[in-house]
């Protein structure tokens, strides 16, 4: 190609789907050079079909068709065209203003042109591809990103961990889910001694969802300083978030204020879904109605009020849960959790739970929204001292410290001292160190801020020492096979892995009992009646 | 971690023997002390060791892993490993956790010396 041609011809690059752009040097400029034409091609328009079936470098001055490309090339001094045709779609045109020479373009320069075209076609298309990827991606990308700030800040806001109240449990369970989330949950201590519970689901998701979030709860704890009616709590906070909240955000909201010394708790709700009282005998729902926070001023809420009774719970929930769809677009719905809440009286509910919302929705779920529950319970255990014909012998707990086991061992032998053989107190104390190690380590993870909690009972022919972990529902005691010897000495097996079997050997039964939040291992030991 | 609360003195007896006398717990945290005491033990070459436990206070299951331990370590080397001074409790967990088979156990040290003379 020589100089003079190279100088001539414009490039078109950049047509998508729908329209092609042209670029086009002005016929004047002295140096002529690429240039972008602006020349937009709509899809329908008949320049198109003409270019689709007249391969080559076109005069366009020789074309009589109706159509607006045609007259804004003209218009731009066009007078070659060549279509750049990839896989039957138009991608471009190579359009070209007259010779510099002011002479016609020869066969010879047509010839160029059609292999000129030819090639870029293919090159054109691959880049224009590449570039939609890139772009697509670093879309992707930029929405990946703002789902984990939205992430981070919403995890950064739920509670560490959930407060220890004597003689109540307070479980939570929260599963985000990957696109959509807005829900949390808060426990504020109050300074009467009052438990301030709070769920909440924040219409809408990503980074706006999760800032209304935050500021939705640093109104919420700074309310509950002041008042301590659940109703005027959401009333004042209501008030506060409506001149703030974004248009077509709103939150639902419960805020549950129990009294651990009584067990009255009292609530109102902001559009929230009801919580479920579980009393030994039935299953309800526990209604107080009111809108949602943020949707409009001047709102104001029932107040419930129910009594939790030892061994009672209350659960609160968000519709992640009853508004989770298995692969036949069925909804879990409320009947299904009423149904789970009835059929489990005791033991850990929220494992129950999540065990039926799995089997329900398969393990292909695309979680939908977020699913969080929190469980209020007033524990049955208080209720122990007064077992027919037993006594408690003690009842403390221990902080989670490597060591700490040896002092709560002697502490539970001294009690217990009095109604056991001399052997029987050797294995006790074997059998008491080792559960306590293990709630310690296995169950607590050694994290000296949450107790092992122990009790000694007895009753009619029996002791019995319950140890208590807080170390959630996961599995973390396995009944090992009976620990061999010789694997060990071969080094087959780790020369650890006594304590379970110790355990099993020392008393005359073990039982392991799962709670809501953790373990508790019961060892039984025969009272031989005469001491 | 709390200290060890356990302390460990060897004695040899002669160039095969050597005694270690254990007083307080043993539990996980008494590794370097009876690893120590091990090695000092055996490094003049004594070929029978005996572990003295009438100091025990205490015995976890984490101590018995230790054990386990130093019973690989006496086997690999070809030396032998007795005890002595058990209670009868933790003489139990011995015959449970089968430790007894691998471990001669005897009453007192004098009985555990003339089987090692032996």
């Amino acid at each position: 190609m020589t100089t003079q041609r190279n100088n001539l011809w414009q490039s078109v690059l950049g047509r998508g789907k729908k329209e092609a752009q042209v670029e086009i040097p002005p016929v004047e400029a002295p140096v002529a050079a690429i240039q972008h034409l602006g020349v937009d091609i709509a899809a329908n328009d008949p320049l198109v079909a003409y270019f689709l079936t007249n391969r080559g470098a076109i005069e366009l001055s020789r074309l009589n068709l109706d159509s607006p490309a045609l007259t804004a090339l003209r218009d731009a001094k066009v007078q070659i065209g060549v279509p750049l045709v990839s896989q039957g779609e138009l991608i471009g045109l190579l359009s070209l203003g007259p010779r510099r020479s002011e002479q016609d373009y020869s066969a010879d320069d047509r010839r160029l042109l059609n292999n000129l075209a030819s090639q870029a076609a293919p090159s054109l298309r691959v880049a224009q591809l590449a570039r939609q990827q890139q772009a697509a991606a670093a879309e992707r990308e930029r929405l990946e990103q703002e789902l984990r700030v939205a992430r981070i800040i919403q995890q950064t806001l739920l509670p560490k961990q959930t407060p220890k109240l004597p003689g109540w449990k307070l479980s939570t369970y929260w599963q985000p889910a990957r696109a959509v989330g807005g829900d949390f949950y808060d426990f504020i201590e109050m300074a009467d001694g009052r438990m301030c519970v709070i769920i909440a689901d924040v219409t809408d998701k990503g980074v706006p969802a999760a800032l209304v979030m935050a500021s939705a709860r640093s109104v919420l704890r700074g309310v509950v300083e002041q008042l301590d009616s659940p109703a005027k709590i959401l009333e004042r906070v209501n008030e506060t978030l409506v001149p703030d909240i974004p248009p077509k955000m709103f939150i639902t909201c419960l805020c549950v204020i129990f009294d651990p010394q009584t067990g009255v708790v009292r609530f109102s709700n902001a559009g929230h879904n009801l919580p479920i009282l579980r009393t030994s005998t039935e299953t309800v729902e526990v209604k107080a109605t009111g809108m949602p926070l943020g949707l409009m001023p001047g709102m104001t809420y029932d107040e419930a009020e129910v009594t939790l009774k030892p061994g009672e719970r209350m659960l609160l929930y968000s519709d992640g849960i009853s508004e989770a769809h298995n692969p036949d677009r069925e909804m879990f719905g409320f009947d299904r959790l009423h149904e789970v809440v009835a059929a489990h009286h005791s033991g850990a509910l929220v494992e129950h739970l999540i065990t039926a919302l799995e089997e329900f929705v398969g393990s292909d779920w695309d979680q939908e929204d977020d699913v969080t529950f929190v469980l209020i319970k007033r524990s049955a255990s208080e209720t122990s001292d007064n077992v027919p014909g037993g006594r408690v012998l003690a009842n403390f707990t221990v902080k989670s410290e490597p060591g700490n086991e040896r002092a709560a061992m002697e502490r539970v032998a001294s009690v217990v001292e009095s109604y056991l053989t001399a052997d029987q107190l050797e294995k006790l104390k074997t059998a008491v160190a080792e559960t306590i190690m293990n709630a310690m380590e296995h169950g607590n993870l050694y994290r000296s801020d949450i107790p092992v909690e122990i009790m000694a009972l007895v009753a009619g022919e029996q002791l019995t020492i319950y140890v208590s972990d807080q170390g959630g529902t996961q599995s973390a005691y396995k009944l090992p096979e009976e620990p061999d010897l010789d694997a060990k000495l071969a080094g087959l097996d780790t020369p650890r892995g006594w304590g379970l079997f110790l355990i099993q050997n020392m008393v005359d039964e073990m039982n392991l009992i799962d709670n809501d939040d953790g373990h508790t291992v019961e060892l039984k030991f025969n009272l031989q009646g005469e001491k | 971690m709390p200290q060890a609360n356990v302390k460990m003195t060897v004695r040899k007896i002669t160039d095969h023997t050597s005694v270690i006398d254990i007083e307080g717990e043993v539990t996980g945290f008494a590794e370097n002390e009876l690893m120590d005491a091990y090695t000092q033990a055996t490094s003049a070459g004594a070929k029978a060791i005996l572990l003295n436990f009438g100091q025990l206070e205490y015995m976890n299951s984490s101590g018995i892993g230790l054990l386990v331990t130093v019973l690989i370590r006496a086997q690999r080397q070809g030396q032998k490993l007795m005890a002595c001074g058990l209670t009868e409790h933790y003489r139990q967990i011995f015959e449970l956790t089968r430790l007894d088979d691998a471990i001669g156990i005897y009453g007192t040290e004098q009985e555990a010396l003339a089987a090692a003379a032996a």
